[in-house]
């Protein structure tokens, strides 16, 4: 059986283990619960690249896991946020970030 | 001890550049003092805009010789300075701002400023993200704009290095040299903070937020006070506006540089005079607040940094440039107002002519400390 990355406990964010909802990472369908952050469904769900680089392109994911170093943005429902500090929702649909964000 | 042919007093984008101009009018022995670093002061905390929409003739005329240079500027010192000739675009708000905005137009227009006024439907075709409600009118000059001021300060100063220019870093300069030569001034040289004397036949200060201070260790009072200015950066975002904003109704000038990021400032009315450069939590709410009003596609955009740098105000909101009367071998380039880098490659050209003893290639006479003698003329009144 493979090794599940649930967040559980979280140095700045409280964590309630809710209800089991669904939401889409790049046209991918995942499980999530309830109360939990992006990055935690993310990671449970073994998704280890969240965006690339605007310059090279490079491939990022979590790294900080506090909201602090901007590693893991990623677009929900259209816009930029960080995962590890934005709670999951229902049929939230999560993209990868490519280059840099597009305002306007 | 040290023999120089000129020493300058600050290694800001001023003094560097005059020194790079030195240096290629033929002029090696010369020597940049600096306290911290190259763009440490006001220099490299600054918005980076380049205009050349100014109130007075001669303004204009000199804005437009410094946007020339900085068109060809990356060629010339084979350095990449972030240069975006994106424009500016100045709004009113008020009848009074519409008025001068008119007069002012018609002003740089007779000066050959291409500029044009422009209604704020245009404005938001020009900037789609502008919220242009309340805009009474716009003026747009495609050809101003705007640049890195850090690397255009180690542009100049590496290829005034490589022209033979020595730098002394992490030095500061606590006293002037001078002689008195039956009731006149000669400017011998300066202290340094560890106690050196370093010889000079001439002394450039070109200190900053700190002139009036430098030109006191010389005799000289500079009519100049500091203030802070404080400023913040967003994430990077890819490109949306091309030209720098500026809104005097607001306080507010904001541009995007070249990584993305989106600088704005806001000129707080009620700071006080001085020198400090911290940053206060009160001006990120005020600047969140006043850019949300004008760009609200911002919203959800980050801030990265914030900091501050100081403008070192003349009473005319305009530079003193040249020589002090009764002190000889004592030049300055103080008191620029907030627009010290957009003008620095022209004020640095006319400055080393200057000091070399040449005709000037612009008219820069008109910003003698001597104008101060019979009252201040406060035309000049665009300056946020």
């Amino acid at each position: 059986m493979e090794f599940v990355r649930r967040i559980v406990e979280h140095p700045v964010l409280e964590y309630e283990k809710g209800k089991k909802i669904r939401f889409f990472f790049e046209d991918r369908e995942i499980e999530a619960f309830e109360g939990e952050t992006i990055a935690a469904a993310l990671e449970a769900a073994g998704v280890r690249w969240y965006r690339e680089t605007a310059k090279y392109g490079r491939k990022r994911g979590i790294f900080c896991a506090i909201g602090k170093c901007s590693s893991c943005l990623v677009v929900a429902d259209n816009r930029v946020v960080k995962a590890c500090q934005t709670l999951v929702k229902e049929g939230m649909i999560v993209k990868r970030l490519r280059g840099k964000p597009q305002i306007a | 001890m040290k023999n120089y042919d000129v020493v300058i007093i600050g290694g800001g984008v001023i003094g560097c550049c005059v020194a790079y101009n030195l240096s290629k009018m033929g002029l090696k022995n010369v020597l940049v003092i600096e306290k911290d670093y190259l763009s440490s002061g006001s220099t490299g905390r600054c918005g980076g805009g380049i205009r050349q929409q100014w109130g007075t003739e001669a303004n204009c005329r000199l804005a437009m010789e410094s946007v020339k240079i900085f068109e060809q500027l990356e060629e010339e010192l084979g350095e990449d300075i972030e240069w975006h000739q994106g424009g500016y675009l100045l709004l009113a708000f008020t009848e009074e701002e519409e008025e001068q905005f008119k007069k002012n137009v018609a002003l740089q227009q007779r000066v050959g400023v291409p500029v044009r006024l422009v209604t704020s439907q245009e404005a938001k075709e020009i900037v789609p993200a502008l919220n242009v409600e309340g805009v009474r009118v716009a003026s747009y000059c495609p050809t101003d704009g705007h640049a890195n001021p850090s690397k255009v300060t180690i542009a100049y100063a590496k290829n005034a290095k490589k022209n033979g220019v020595d730098f002394l870093i992490g030095r500061e300069v606590v006293d002037g040299i001078v002689d008195d030569e039956g009731g006149n001034k000669v400017v011998r040289g300066v202290v340094l903070d560890n106690g050196e004397k370093i010889y000079a036949d001439k002394v450039l200060n070109a200190a900053g937020a700190f002139s009036r201070e430098v030109g006191m260790m010389f005799g000289v009072e500079i009519p100049t006070t500091s203030y802070r200015h404080q400023i913040l950066v967003t994430e990077p975002l890819e490109r949306f506006f091309d030209p720098l904003i500026i809104s005097f109704y607001h306080h507010v000038y904001f541009r995007q540089e070249k990584a993305g990021g989106v600088v704005m400032g806001y000129g707080d009315p009620k700071e006080l005079p001085s020198t400090k450069v911290n940053s206060t939590f009160d001006f990120a709410k005020t600047m969140a607040h006043q850019i949300l009003d004008l760009m609200p596609v911002l919203r959800d955009v980050r801030v990265v940094r914030q900091w501050a740098g100081s403008y070192n105000m003349s009473p005319d909101a305009q530079p003193i440039l040249g020589t002090v009367d009764g002190v000889e071998g004592y030049y300055q380039a103080v008191g620029f107002s907030g627009h010290g880098f957009m003008l620095a490659p022209a004020v640095g050209r006319a400055m080393a002519e200057m000091m070399l003893g040449k005709d000037t290639f612009v008219d820069v006479s008109y910003l003698s400390v001597n104008r101060f003698k019979g009252g201040v003329d406060t035309s000049e009144v665009a300056v946020v």
